[in-house]
């Protein structure tokens, strides 16, 4: 009670003080207008301690004005028409300006609170980001929301790749842990609710000391707070601070993903070195086993006709295991991500390469064209559709019969280019349309069950479908592909 | 003999392989296993192709390439295991005539090896009108014949046509044909050159699905049949 009673005891003291200034003065000099000497304890009290004050302030001075100074003097009663306003004036002016202080003063202090509640934010925020380890600023932020009123207890669990681990402001039973992996599973806070930026309880029974949970984007926050003894500043505070709280368990797991990430590609990257340098070391002695061979098939080497079938075979058994491991190391790439270099081309051009690599392998068999004039070009990676053509190609040259015929066809609507590779070869068993596409599924006892596998992942890293079907001619692969965004310059 | 091929490869086998193959096709053939042994035989035997292996120990393929190339007129041949493209055009950039991908037969091989002594032989002949195939260009009168057909090709699609037809049978890099065709500072397109060959495709009668003049070198750039 002493407390609030001591601004009034200023006020009437003061009134006292200024009325014996104005006295000592007016007894030397003549000054008219002393009595604002006055306004100035008003204004003084209304600034330091509000309305209350300065309004007591004001009626003493008036009393003890009118009294000393007004004639007629040592009486309370008021005879001039000036003297009556001049009185009424100081009030007026008290009662005003002591609103407006005492108002100015409100805002002020929660200027204060606010600039402390950010000041202890900036420090925690400062301290977050400089400690590594974002759990130590975790404990730290913990800390700091049980040292505020009502809260007792303030604890963060993180929910990793779906399991909830306890990380700072003490254990949290397994029963705990269920409630909070709940409440961020399905979003739900439970027990308080976050509103205009304060943590409001939200208790069916006051009394209950179970702890309330707030999901976070990246984890669960579980406080128990006291419903009697918190203030609204500590409940914004509180709020605050599990926002913050918020921020770094989210860049905690955005560290441990690209953690993560991280660790993957280095292992995708060992492993095509690995792949790479393998094929490096298979392919170096086939290259000798195909100089070696194809040299004694020369005419001058004075071999019969029989012998150099034989180092004929043997040379295209070296070939095979060539484009075996070729094959392998392409689709292992493939696995890895491999990143396509995408150029604008005409998708007759592609053709021709592929035409032009195979005539080995065609020995002279035609291959029809039912390719549309004036498509236009492609944005693809030259060489992994280059071979996805030759795949198919090679494969259709194997199916076809001696005489048979291999036909490639292309043709576009506004979106993408659709192209195929037929063959009047037996045709597939619809069981296996789907299954000419998996690793190491081949129809044949001899083929390396690789080239469709590898252009299936190529056509889909173009964001293109492969497909198999049987036709009335034969089978069928079907290809799309995607359109060039520039227009061609014709 | 029909020429001298010096082979630089680190493999004993492949040496004694590609010495009998070559030896079989009348070629004179000398084996080194080393950069270093290359530029001194390269020096002292003057071999008119070089069949350069780029995975070389110590002194690598393309160091040797560098230090061969100011030093000696031979064709040189690279020879790699699995080159990426890029691979490719490096070392066609830093002098290579061609590349052959390991492992390869002989026939191919010495095609190969046939093609570029051709070519040299044809350039060092001075000869106006190139030929390759039906296709003729007369370099003197800048007149162009395809089948016997005269050929009307804008400036640009001649000059092109013209360089590829100074290295017939060598595969010319996207880049090189930019500077050739449109100066040393032009900064062009893969695209570019893929339109103005599509063009010439187009009036030489050549199928793009099926080329006779012109095959695509993929991810490097183009070659004229020889």
């Amino acid at each position: 009670m002493t407390r609030r009673a001591a601004p009034y005891v200023v006020a009437i003291a003061g009134a006292v003080v200024v009325t014996i200034a104005i006295g000592l003065v007016s007894m030397r000099f003549e000054v008219p207008g002393l009595s604002a000497l006055y306004l100035l304890l008003v204004l003084w009290l209304g600034a330091t301690w509000g309305r209350g004050p300065a309004v007591a302030g004001s009626v003493a001075a008036f009393l003890l004005y009118d009294y000393f100074f007004v004639p007629p003097v040592g009486t309370f009663a008021v005879r001039g028409q000036t003297e009556l306003l001049e009185l009424v004036v100081l009030l007026a002016v008290a009662l005003v300006t002591g609103q407006l202080a005492g108002s100015l003063r409100r805002t002020q202090s929660a200027a204060e609170a606010l600039a402390a509640d950010e000041r202890a934010m900036y420090e925690l925020a400062t301290a977050a980001l400089r400690s590594p380890e974002v759990t130590v600023a975790l404990g730290l932020l913990s800390e700091r929301a049980v040292r505020l009123q009502g809260v007792s207890r303030f604890a963060l669990v993180a929910m990793d790749f779906g399991s909830a681990i306890p990380l700072a402001g003490g254990d949290v039973s397994a029963d705990e842990l269920r409630q909070a992996a709940w409440s961020y599973e399905n979003k739900h806070p439970i027990g308080v609710a976050l509103s205009d930026g304060a943590v409001r309880l939200m208790r069916t029974s006051p009394e209950s000391k179970e702890p309330a949970y707030v999901p976070l984007v990246s984890g669960v926050a579980v406080m128990t707070i006291d419903p009697g003894g918190s203030d609204p500043g500590d409940l914004r505070m509180l709020a605050a601070l599990v926002g913050l709280a918020d921020l770094l368990l989210d860049r905690r797991r955005a560290v441990l993903e690209a953690e993560r990430a991280r660790g993957f590609e280095a292992s995708d990257r060992l492993k095509a070195a690995i792949l790479s340098s393998l094929s490096h070391e298979l392919k170096s002695p086939i290259a000798s086993l195909r100089a070696g061979l194809t040299a004694l098939m020369a005419p001058q080497a004075g071999l019969q006709a029989e012998q150099r079938e034989l180092l004929g075979d043997m040379d295209n058994q070296a070939s095979r295991l060539d484009r075996l491991v070729g094959d392998m190391l392409a689709l292992s790439r493939l696995e890895a991500g491999v990143e396509l270099e995408r150029e604008p081309h005409q998708f007759e051009d592609l053709v021709g390469t592929a035409l032009h690599q195979l005539r080995p392998v065609l020995k002279g068999r035609e291959v029809t064209l039912e390719i549309a004039d004036d498509l236009p070009p492609v944005e693809v990676d030259e060489l992994q559709v280059g071979r996805v053509l030759t795949n198919l190609i090679e494969n259709a040259n194997e199916w076809a019969p001696a005489d048979g015929r291999i036909t490639v066809g292309a043709s576009t609507n506004e979106e993408r280019l659709t192209a195929w590779v037929e063959n009047d070869g037996p045709a597939i068993a619809p069981t296996d349309l789907e299954r000419v596409f998996e690793t190491f599924w081949s129809r044949r006892a001899r083929g390396s069950g690789l080239g469709l596998a590898i252009s299936k992942r190529v056509v889909e890293a173009h964001g293109g479908t492969i497909r198999a079907e049987n036709r009335r001619r034969g089978p069928r692969f079907t290809f799309t592909l995607p359109l060039a965004r520039i227009a061609a310059t014709r | 003999m029909s020429g001298r091929v010096l082979v630089v490869d680190d493999e004993v086998e492949m040496q004694r392989a590609l010495r009998t193959g070559l030896r079989y096709h009348d070629f004179d053939v000398r084996a080194v296993g080393t950069g270093e042994e290359a530029l001194r035989e390269s020096a002292a035997w003057r071999p008119d192709v070089i069949l350069l292996d780029l995975g070389l120990p110590g002194m690598d393929g393309f160091a040797t390439l560098r230090a061969l190339r100011p030093a000696t007129r031979a064709a040189v041949i690279v020879v790699s295991v699995m080159p990426g493209e890029k691979d490719k055009v490096r070392a066609l950039d830093a002098g290579a005539d061609d590349y052959v991908v390991k492992p390869f037969g002989t026939d191919e091989l010495v095609a190969r090896i046939r093609a570029v002594l051709r070519r040299q032989a044809d350039l060092s002949a001075g000869e106006p009108v190139i030929r390759a195939g039906d296709l003729e260009i007369d370099l003197a009168r800048r007149s162009v014949t395809a089948g016997g057909r005269a050929v009307k090709l804008t400036p640009t699609e001649y000059e092109l046509l013209r360089y590829l037809a100074l290295h017939a049978g060598k595969p010319v890099t996207h880049t090189t044909l930019l500077r050739q065709v449109w100066g040393e500072y032009a900064v062009g397109d893969k695209y570019n050159t893929r339109y103005v060959v599509a063009q010439i495709r187009k009036k030489l009668g050549d199928d793009p699905a099926n080329p006779r003049y012109i095959v695509n070198e993929p991810g490097v750039g183009y070659r004229l049949q020889a």
